[in-house]
C-alpha cells in the first residue's frame, strides 16, 4: 500500500468513527423526545402495561382531545401568563439596560462609581439568597398571587445593563457628537442613533431572558397559587400529579407545553444557538 | 471635550432621570434584599409570627446571633439534612464538571471537524434540550426511569441484563458509593445541559485562527501534537469560562431534583437549594433558611470571583 | 442588519399584550355576586365529590360563585404556607385534622361563628376523635369530614387470590393465616418482586401498625410526661421486629420497589398487590380511577392480642381562613359540606372515607348503599382513640417512623436501632419544637 492511500484509508476510518459518535449523540439526544411523543399516543392502559411497548400499539389523539377539553385546563389562559409574564420582562429589561447602558457608557456625572458599584453588585448576588427577603416584600406590596409579582422584582437586569455598556462603548462618539449638532434631544439620540446599533446585543439579551423566564419554575412556585394565574412549568407539574394514574395524559401534556419552544426554536435557531455560543452564558 | 453648559446640564438631566428610578429598583430589589437576607440569618423568623416593629424582628421573632450558624454543625435533624445536602450539591457538581466536559469537548472537535452543513445540523439538534423546560425533562425521564414500565428498563431486559430494582427510589443502591438516584439525576442533567458547553467549545475553536494551525502543520506537528500544543493552550480562558459556569449552574441545582426525586431517597439528591426552599416555605423557618442561603451565597462568591479575577482581561478581546 | 429596532417591535408587542390582557380580563363581579374560593389536595375521589357538592352549592345560592382549586399534597403545605402571610389564600380550604391546631393558634383560622356551631353542639353530633383536631385552646375551628381510619382494613385482589387457591374473601383470625396467604401470592422474577402479597408500607399505614400495635399490647408510645414518645418499649420493640419479619423472612413485600410512584393505592389497582394495608379511601380513589378493577376491602385481625385497639387523628374537614373577605358565604359553604346531612353523607360514599357524624354510622345502610366496603370496617370505630398532641403528625408519621422502619425492613437497621432512632428522633422533635 502506498502512504497516499493509507491516508486515505485512516482519512475514511476517521470520518465513519466521528459519523458514528455523532449519530449515537444525536439518538441520545432525541430519543427523550421521541419517547414522550409515542407515549402521548398511547392509550392509558397500554402505558402502565408490563412488559413496556415502545410503539403505540393503536396510537390515539384521545390525550390531547382530553386535555384540549378538560375545563379545568384552559390552555390558552396558561400560555397566555406565561407569553404575558416573558414579553413584559423581556420589553422592560431590553428597554432600561439599552438606555442604563449608553448612560454608563456615554455620560460623565457625579456619583457614577457608586451607581456602577450598586450595579455590579446586583450581577454578584445570585437569586437563591435573596429570594426569602423578595418573597417577603412582595407580601408587603400585595403583589403575592400576581403575574405582576412574577414580573417587577426581575424586570430590571444589571447584567443586562453591564452588556451593553461594554456593547455600547464600541460605538463612535462621533456619532452621537453629530445627532447633538442636529439639535436631538438626549432621548433622540438614544432612541434613533443607539438603538439601531444594538440590535444584536438585545437579540441575544432578548432570547435568553425570554427563555429564562419562559422555563422559570422555583419563583413562579412560591409567588402563585392561584390555578388560573399559573404559568406553563407550575402547570405541568400540577397536572402530573392530579393525573398520576393516567401517565399518558402527563405525556401528552408535556408535548402540548414543549411545542411551542421547540417550533421557535426550530424556526430562529441559528440566531439562539449563535447567541449562545458567542454571549456564552447562561 | 468642552460643551456648553446648557448642553452639560441637559445630559447630566437626562443621565440622573434614567438612573435614579433604576437605582430606586435595584436598592428595593436588589440591595435591600442582599441586606435583609444577612440580617435574617442572625433572627428567628417566621412569617407566622407577628414580631416587631422593623420588619417583624424582634420579640416574637427574636434575635439569636450566630445560633443559626453554630446549629449547622448539630444534630437536629434540619441540621442534618442541611449538611447531606452540602455534600450532596458538592458531589453533584464535581461529578457534572468533568463528566460534561469529557462529552462536549471532545464532540466540539468532531463536529468542528465536519462540513458546514453537518456542522449546523449537528449544532442545532444538541442544543435542543437546553431551550427545554426542566420540568418536562424531569416528568420525561422520570418517565423513562420508572422501573417496571419505563423505556430505560426494557431495554436493560432485552438485552437480557437484570436492571436495578429502582433507578430514583431505592435507598440502598449505590454505584461506586454514590447513590443511584444521583447518577440518574446526573444523566439526566447532562442530558438537558451539555448544549451549552458544546456550542461555546464549537465557537471558541472556530475562532482559532487558522494560519496557527497551518503553521504548526508546517512544522510537522501531526494531529495529536496539534491538540496538546496548539489547540488546548488557545482553548484556555474558554475552558476556564466553562468550568467556572459549569460549577455556577450545578451548584443551584433545583428543578430536576425537585421534580423528579424529589431530593429522596432519603435525601440522597437534595440539594442546598431545595433543602433552603422547604425550610424557608414549608416549615416557615425563614432565619435558618436564610443563614443556609448565605452559606451557598458564600460557596457561590467564591466560584464567581474566581471567574471575574481570571477573565477580567479576556473580556476584553 | 435589521433596520428597525427590536426593541421598538418588543414595546409595541408589550403595549399589544397589556391592552389584550385589560380586554381580556373578567368583568367586575356583576351586582352582589360574591365570589368565594376552595382550596383542597389533589385526590380524585374527593376532588369530584367536592366539585359536585360545589356545584350543587352554587345552583342553590346563585349569588356565589365558588373557585375550586386542587394541588399536590406535598405543595399542599407550602402554599398554605406562601399565601398565608400575603392573605391570598382561599376562603374556605380543605385541611387535615392534625394540622389544623397549628394554624389556629397562629392566627391563620377563623373560630367557627356560635350562630354557625358551637362546640357543645358539636360534641353531640361529631365522633370526639376526629373532632378534637379542630378544637383548640377551647375553640372550635371548622368541622371534620372524616374519622381518619387507616387501621385493620385491607383491599383485597380477587385475582390474585384466585391465581393462588385460596378462599375468597378471606376471613383471617390472626396474622398466621394472613401471612400464610400473602406469602402464596408474592411473586418474584428473579429476585425482584413483581406482585406483593402484603403490602403494608404506605407512610400512614406503617404509623397507625407501629402506634396500633403498641396500644394492642396494652403499652403507650406516649412516654410518662405524655409529650415526649417512648418507642424503645419492649412493645414497640416487638412491632419493629415482627413487621421486619414479614418483610425479611416472609417476604410478603419490598418497601422500596412499592413506593412513591409504585406506591398505593395505584400498585393495588393495578394488580400488583394481593392484600393491601389501607384506609377505605383508597377504594374511593379506585371506584373513580380504576373503575374496571375488582376488589373487596375486608377487616383484619388486631396484630398483636385479640383487642382492637388503634389511635385516629382527626381526618380532612373544611375551616376558614382568617383572611376571608367574604365570612357569611365562606360559613355557609363550609356548612353546607359538614355539617349537612346528605351532602356529608355524599362526600364520606364518594371519597370512601369513614363519616366523622355518629349519624351517619348509626344508621350506616345508606353509606353502605354506596361504599360497601366500608362496613368492616365501621364496626372497628368504638375501639379508637383520639392520636393526641403528637407535636408534628406528619414528621411524626413520615419521617420519623416510616423511614425507620422502612430501614428495618431493608435490613439497612436491625430492629433494635430502629427503635432507638425512632426513640431519639421524635423526642428531639418535641424538645425542638418546645423550644420556639
Amino acid at each position: 500500500m502506498t502512504t497516499q492511500s493509507q491516508t486515505n484509508f485512516s482519512h475514511l476510518i476517521g470520518a465513519v468513527l466521528r459519523y458514528t459518535v455523532l449519530g449515537i449523540g444525536l439518538s441520545v439526544t432525541l430519543l427523550p423526545f421521541v419517547y414522550v411523543i409515542l407515549s402521548s399516543l398511547k392509550t392509558p392502559s397500554e402505558i402502565i402495561q408490563i412488559p413496556p411497548s415502545f410503539f403505540p400499539k393503536a396510537p390515539t389523539w384521545q390525550n390531547f382531545i382530553t386535555i384540549f377539553n378538560d375545563p379545568k385546563v384552559p390552555l390558552g389562559l396558561f400560555f397566555f401568563n406565561s407569553s404575558f409574564v416573558a414579553v413584559a420582562r423581556v420589553g422592560v429589561t431590553l428597554f432600561t439596560s439599552s438606555l442604563a447602558g449608553y448612560i454608563f457608557a456615554r455620560y460623565e456625572f457625579g456619583g457614577k462609581g457608586v451607581m456602577f458599584a450598586v450595579i455590579m453588585a446586583q450581577i454578584m448576588i445570585p437569586f437563591q439568597m435573596i429570594m426569602i427577603p423578595l418573597y417577603l416584600i412582595l407580601v408587603k406590596l400585595q403583589l403575592i398571587d400576581t403575574l405582576w409579582g412574577l414580573i417587577i422584582p426581575a424586570m430590571i437586569d444589571a447584567f443586562g445593563i453591564f452588556m451593553m455598556r461594554q456593547f455600547i462603548e464600541g460605538i463612535p462618539r462621533e456619532l452621537i457628537d453629530a445627532g447633538r449638532m442636529d439639535g436631538a434631544t438626549e432621548f433622540q439620540i438614544y432612541w434613533n442613533l443607539i438603538l439601531p446599533q444594538l440590535s444584536a446585543p438585545l437579540a441575544s439579551l432578548g432570547i435568553f431572558t425570554f427563555m429564562a423566564t419562559w422555563n422559570d419554575y422555583l419563583w413562579p412556585l412560591i409567588v402563585i397559587t392561584t390555578h388560573e394565574r399559573r404559568t406553563l412549568p407550575l402547570l405541568l407539574t400540577w397536572y402530573s400529579s392530579s393525573h398520576g394514574s393516567r401517565p399518558s395524559l402527563t405525556m401528552a401534556a408535556s408535548v402540548i407545553v414543549l411545542l411551542p419552544i421547540v417550533l421557535i426554536y426550530i424556526l430562529f435557531q441559528r440566531q439562539i444557538v449563535a447567541n449562545a455560543a458567542t454571549s456564552g452564558f447562561k | 471635550m468642552a460643551s456648553p453648559g446648557s448642553l452639560r446640564r441637559s445630559q447630566r438631566r437626562f443621565a440622573f432621570s434614567v438612573m435614579t428610578p433604576i437605582m430606586i429598583y435595584l436598592m428595593i430589589f436588589s440591595l435591600l434584599p442582599m441586606i435583609w437576607a444577612v440580617i435574617l440569618g442572625f433572627f428567628d423568623y417566621s412569617p407566622a409570627r407577628v414580631g416587631g416593629t422593623i420588619f417583624g424582628l424582634g420579640e416574637s421573632n427574636p434575635f439569636v446571633g450566630i445560633r443559626n450558624y453554630l446549629d449547622m454543625f448539630s444534630d437536629s435533624q434540619p441540621a442534618t439534612v442541611f449538611r447531606k445536602s452540602v455534600s450532596n450539591t458538592f458531589l453533584f457538581t464535581f461529578l457534572i464538571l468533568p463528566l460534561n466536559l469529557a462529552i462536549t469537548l471532545p464532540l466540539a472537535i468532531i463536529i468542528e471537524r465536519s462540513h458546514a452543513r453537518v456542522k449546523g445540523f449537528f449544532r442545532a439538534v444538541y442544543f435542543l434540550p437546553t431551550v427545554t423546560s426542566a420540568v418536562a425533562v424531569a416528568l420525561i425521564w422520570g418517565a423513562i426511569y420508572n422501573p417496571q414500565a419505563g423505556l430505560l428498563n426494557s431495554m436493560i431486559r432485552t438485552i437480557g441484563m437484570t436492571p436495578p430494582k429502582a433507578w430514583l427510589s431505592d435507598p440502598q443502591a449505590f454505584v461506586f458509593g454514590i447513590p443511584l438516584a444521583m447518577v440518574a439525576l446526573i444523566v439526566a442533567h447532562l442530558w438537558q445541559d451539555f448544549g451549552y458547553n458544546l456550542v461555546i467549545f464549537i465557537a471558541a475553536l472556530q475562532g482559532i485562527p487558522q494560519n496557527l494551525r497551518d503553521a504548526a502543520m508546517v512544522d510537522g506537528a501531526n494531529e495529536q501534537q496539534m491538540f496538546w500544543y496548539v489547540t488546548l493552550p488557545l482553548l484556555q480562558p474558554t475552558l476556564l469560562f466553562v468550568c467556572v459556569m459549569t460549577i455556577l449552574s450545578s451548584l443551584q441545582m433545583f428543578i430536576l431534583a425537585q421534580v423528579m426525586t424529589a431530593g429522596g431517597p432519603r435525601e440522597q439528591t437534595t440539594t442546598m437549594l431545595m433543602s433552603i426552599y422547604s425550610n424557608a416555605f414549608r416549615y416557615q423557618n425563614m432565619g435558618w433558611a436564610a443563614a443556609m442561603s448565605m452559606v451557598l451565597f458564600g460557596i457561590i462568591m467564591l466560584f464567581t470571583i474566581v471567574q471575574f479575577r481570571f477573565l477580567r482581561s479576556d473580556w476584553e478581546y | 442588519m435589521r433596520s428597525y429596532s427590536p426593541v421598538r417591535w418588543l414595546v409595541l408587542i408589550m403595549a399589544l399584550v397589556l391592552a389584550s390582557c385589560s380586554a381580556a380580563a373578567p368583568a367586575a363581579p356583576v351586582a352582589e355576586k360574591v365570589t368565594i374560593r376552595m382550596w383542597s389536595h389533589q385526590n380524585s375521589a374527593f376532588n369530584k365529590v367536592n366539585q359536585e357538592l360545589i356545584d350543587q352549592f352554587m345552583k342553590e345560592n346563585p349569588n356565589i360563585e365558588v373557585k375550586y382549586e386542587t394541588f399536590p399534597y406535598d405543595q399542599f403545605i407550602q402554599t398554605l404556607q406562601t399565601s398565608m402571610p400575603a392573605g391570598t389564600e382561599a376562603d374556605v380550604i380543605e385541611m387535615f385534622g392534625s394540622w389544623v391546631c397549628n394554624y389556629a393558634t397562629g392566627g391563620r383560622l377563623q373560630e367557627t361563628p356560635a350562630e354557625v356551631m358551637s362546640y357543645t353542639k358539636a360534641q353531640e353530633i361529631f365522633y370526639k376523635a376526629p373532632l378534637d383536631g379542630y378544637y383548640c385552646d377551647g375553640k372550635l375551628y371548622g368541622m371534620p369530614n372524616e374519622y381518619n381510619l387507616e387501621y385493620s382494613g385491607a383491599l383485597v385482589n380477587p385475582e390474585l387470590y384466585k391465581a393462588a387457591g385460596i378462599a375468597f374473601p378471606p376471613e383471617y383470625k390472626d396474622y398466621n393465616g394472613l401471612i400464610a396467604d400473602a406469602k402464596k401470592m408474592s411473586a418474584f422474577s428473579g429476585e425482584t418482586m413483581t406482585t406483593a402479597g402484603f403490602h403494608f408500607t404506605g407512610g400512614d399505614a406503617l404509623g397507625f401498625i407501629m402506634l396500633g400495635g403498641i396500644l394492642e399490647q396494652g403499652g403507650n408510645y406516649f412516654a410518662d410526661d405524655g409529650k415526649h414518645f417512648n418507642f424503645e418499649s419492649k412493645e414497640a420493640l416487638n412491632v419493629i421486629s415482627t413487621l421486619t419479619r414479614y418483610a425479611r423472612e416472609d417476604k410478603v413485600i419490598d418497601p422500596t420497589l412499592f413506593s412513591g410512584d409504585n406506591g398505593l393505592p395505584g400498585a393495588f389497582f393495578k394488580g400488583q398487590v394481593g392484600i393491601a394495608y389501607i384506609g377505605p379511601w383508597a377504594a374511593g380513589v379506585g371506584l373513580v380511577d380504576y373503575p374496571d378493577v375488582k376488589f373487596e376491602y375486608v377487616a383484619l385481625p388486631p396484630m398483636f392480642g385479640s383487642e382492637y385497639k388503634f389511635a385516629a387523628d382527626a381526618g380532612w374537614g373544611k375551616v376558614v381562613s382568617a383572611n376571608t373577605k367574604h365570612s357569611k358565604e365562606a360559613w355557609m359553604l363550609q356548612n353546607y359540606l359538614t355539617i349537612n346531612r346528605a351532602n356529608a353523607l355524599k362526600f364520606n360514599q364518594i371519597s370512601g372515607t369513614v363519616p366523622a357524624l355518629k349519624e351517619l354510622v348509626d344508621n350506616p345502610a345508606e353509606i353502605l348503599a354506596v361504599a360497601p366496603y366500608m362496613q368492616p370496617i365501621l364496626k372497628l370505630l368504638p375501639h379508637g382513640q383520639y392520636l393526641g398532641n403528637v407535636t408534628d403528625r406528619d414528621q411524626l408519621f413520615y419521617e420519623i417512623i416510616a423511614k425507620n422502619l422502612t430501614d428495618a425492613l431493608n435490613g439497612t437497621m436491625t430492629p433494635e436501632q430502629a427503635a432507638a432512632k425512632m426513640n431519639a428522633e421524635a423526642n428531639a422533635m418535641v424538645d425542638s419544637k418546645a423550644s420556639k
